[in-house]
């Protein structure tokens, strides 16, 4: 299967993938602004470090802890 | 040029003195974490806490600075990740002040490993309008992990003064003093209010330059290792035992024994015993003194030898702890039991800090998202979070008695906060916030600040409690003297004798601890030290105490905090839980005849 490119959720990710935030579902507008506020904006590289019992990435230069409910909501594309 | 010549302009464009209407206000700005603290220590020569995570100001720290020839007031404010959109309590603190009239000149201080985000806050700073300047601190933690930022493209771009700083060793500050007065407000090219974060990103790609690096390096390592429950929850078990060894026993059985039998039984009551017979030879001045309810023999023995090692021991290690960046990890395993609370991760924050000092940790549940959630916190370290000087006495009086005992009173204790949280977060009406925190990196701690914000702790503590410990003592003395205690003692009799199974002199203690919690716990320990209290005595007495309200200062920060109904609504829902709990106890202790 290839995984090339493609767009995920953030949950859905294994500790070790890299990639870029491509969006923020603003289906929660709090959660999203403070996403934004910590730098999780388009365009700001993603690296995810742990998924268990929380998910914490990497996000530019940020280390980034998040209940599983948030990270569903970080489309990121993966990178090659 | 001449002298004279230079004299002359000296003074039409520099007096030695400028004067105003009022003195120029500069406020310190930035991200959480950035070291505006640090910064403010350094311009104006006075110190702020500082700590290595997120949310250590909550409230606004001023001083005075010299900058060039004028004397300048200069405010620390709570960091904030915007200044617009959902925020916390301690972000809209920061907001009102820069936002308000009060304020002539902004520092924007950023980490310059993360100049994206300090950029989306200058974008958002440039709407309000303030001339500002930048300080790109850290800039020595940047390069070692290969980021280099071209400050002076990135000046001329934004239109104000970009100074590199390293404040912990004070590089670039007197830099950074020399251009307040070129502050202006920032030019950002586009609406204020728009797509801050395209901005932003833009702008630090085109400034900032990163060299990959190779391997890893020990400090992403460690956070590893920290963060993971296979590594994670076996250290974070030997972070507890060294600590239980650092305050349990160093402080509270080392320390208190050579400060307790050593200085103060030894040396200083015997003396002041002498000193008053001698001096003031009246029975009244020498019960006052050094009597049963004595100010020396009592109020002082208890603040000074009882209680303070084991603080300065906590404050130090906590200290130390604080400035490692371990702490904000520790959110990451407790987020789950948190949410069961109606809370999150984050308040693993204010409850460790509770272990310190419940009062300083009730001003910062600020950093919590919602107001339920600030309600629950305040509760559950009013009920169960005890100070460290009441862990103090609680080690020492349990700790001699059994390890067992020691392990029932913290189960209990757990259990009820857990209960308590439990049911709270379904009772009261409000949301809690999702869990997104940011982790400060792995340091290893600067000594000189431990070592500070020791001293500072401590030196605040006496400031604080002595007096308390001796009005309380003043009180008791009165009360002996009056004969009311006797009375008092009586009419607690069926409470404490019957209901919890307790000597009847406990009840003073328990008045006491209405005072402060630490100074009824260091009553216990004395009597348990005289063998007046059995262990399962001790275990009951001790549980009640802990979840009562901590002290006086912390009930008065509640009512600033939550206003006064939710203040007595809380010291009323938990003393009937304390006088509950250790009723419970007691009868499970005969029932199951558990004598430690």
């Amino acid at each position: 299967m290839s995984r090339f490119d493609a767009t995920r959720r953030l949950s859905s990710l294994a500790a070790g993938d890299r990639g870029s935030v491509v969006r923020v579902l603003r289906d929660n507008p709090a959660r999203a602004d403070r996403l934004g506020a910590l730098g999780v904006t388009p365009g700001a590289p993603v690296h995810v470090l742990q998924t268990f019992p929380g998910v914490v990435f990497m996000c530019d230069h940020t280390e980034v802890a998040i209940e599983p409910a948030v990270a569903s909501a970080i489309l990121i594309e993966l990178a090659r | 040029m001449s002298c004279a010549q230079s004299a002359v302009i000296r003074v039409d464009k520099e007096p030695l003195l400028r004067l105003r209407a009022h003195p120029l206000r500069i406020a310190l700005v930035g991200n959480p974490n950035v070291g505006k603290s640090v910064l403010f220590g350094r311009l104006t020569g006075q110190y702020a806490i500082v700590s290595n995570y997120p949310g250590t100001t909550v409230a606004v720290t001023k001083g005075r600075a010299l900058v060039g020839t004028e004397v300048c007031d200069l405010i620390d404010t709570p960091g904030v990740n915007a200044l617009e959109g959902d925020l916390s309590e301690d972000e809209l603190v920061t907001r009102r002040i820069v936002a308000g009239g009060d304020v002539d000149v902004v520092v924007q201080v950023v980490d310059a490993r993360n100049l994206r985000r300090g950029l989306m806050l200058t974008s958002q700073l440039a709407a309000y309008g303030k001339p500002l300047v930048l300080a790109l601190n850290m800039i020595d933690e940047a390069r070692s992990h290969g980021i280099d930022v071209d400050s002076a493209a990135l000046a001329a771009r934004l239109g104000v003064p970009v100074i590199e700083t390293v404040a912990t060793e004070g590089r670039g500050v007197a830099a950074l003093r020399a251009v307040l007065s070129d502050a202006v407000v920032p030019s950002i090219g586009f609406a204020p209010g728009r797509e801050h974060a395209t901005w932003a990103h833009t702008l630090a790609l085109e400034f900032r330059r990163e060299r990959p690096r190779a391997g890893r390096r020990t400090q992403e390592q460690l956070s590893r290792l920290v963060r993971q429950p296979l590594t994670g929850l076996p250290i974070l078990a030997v972070v507890l035992y060294g600590m239980y060894l650092a305050v349990g026993v160093f402080g509270a059985q080392t320390l208190v024994g050579l400060m307790e039998k050593g200085v103060f039984r030894g040396f200083i009551n015997p003396l002041a015993v002498v000193l008053v017979n001698r001096i003031a030879p009246w029975p009244v001045v020498r019960d006052l003194l050094v009597g049963e309810y004595g100010l020396i023999t009592m109020g002082l023995t208890y603040a000074v030898a009882i209680v303070l090692p084991v603080v300065a021991t906590f404050f130090f290690v906590f200290g130390f702890l604080e400035d490692s960046g371990y702490i904000p990890r520790l959110a990451i395993f407790s987020d789950r039991i948190f949410r069961a609370m109606g809370l999150n991760g984050k308040a693993v924050l204010p409850m460790v800090l509770g272990l310190g000092c419940d009062t300083m940790a009730t001003m910062t549940t600020r950093i919590l998202g919602t107001k339920k959630e600030r309600l629950i916190a305040v509760l559950l370290l009013a009920l169960g979070i005890p100070c460290s000087a009441q862990l103090a006495t609680i080690l020492g009086i349990l700790g001699g008695i059994s390890f067992a005992a020691l392990l029932t009173l913290f189960t209990v204790v757990l259990g009820q906060m857990f209960l308590v949280g439990f049911l709270a977060a379904r009772a009261l009406p409000g949301e809690r916030s999702e869990f997104i925190l940011e982790l400060p990196p792995i340091r290893w701690p600067h000594m000189r600040n431990v070592v500070y914000k020791t001293a500072l702790r401590v030196r605040w503590y006496l400031a604080e409690a002595v007096p308390l410990f001796m009005i309380g003592t003043l009180l008791l003395f009165g009360l002996s003297r009056l004969g009311w205690l006797a009375a008092m003692t009586k009419g607690a009799e069926p409470l404490v004798v019957g209901v919890l199974g307790l000597p009847a002199k406990t009840a003073q203690v328990l008045i006491m601890g209405f005072l402060r919690r630490d100074y009824g716990a260091a009553g216990l320990f004395a009597l348990a030290h005289s063998g007046q209290l059995s262990g399962a005595q001790a275990g009951v007495a001790l549980t009640v105490m802990t979840l009562f309200v901590p002290c006086v200062a912390n009930f008065l920060m509640m009512i600033k905090e939550q206003g006064s109904r939710a203040a007595f609504a809380i010291l009323a829902v938990v003393t009937v839980i304390a006088i509950g709990t250790g009723a419970g106890l007691n009868l499970a202790f005969r029932v199951l005849h558990v004598t430690f």
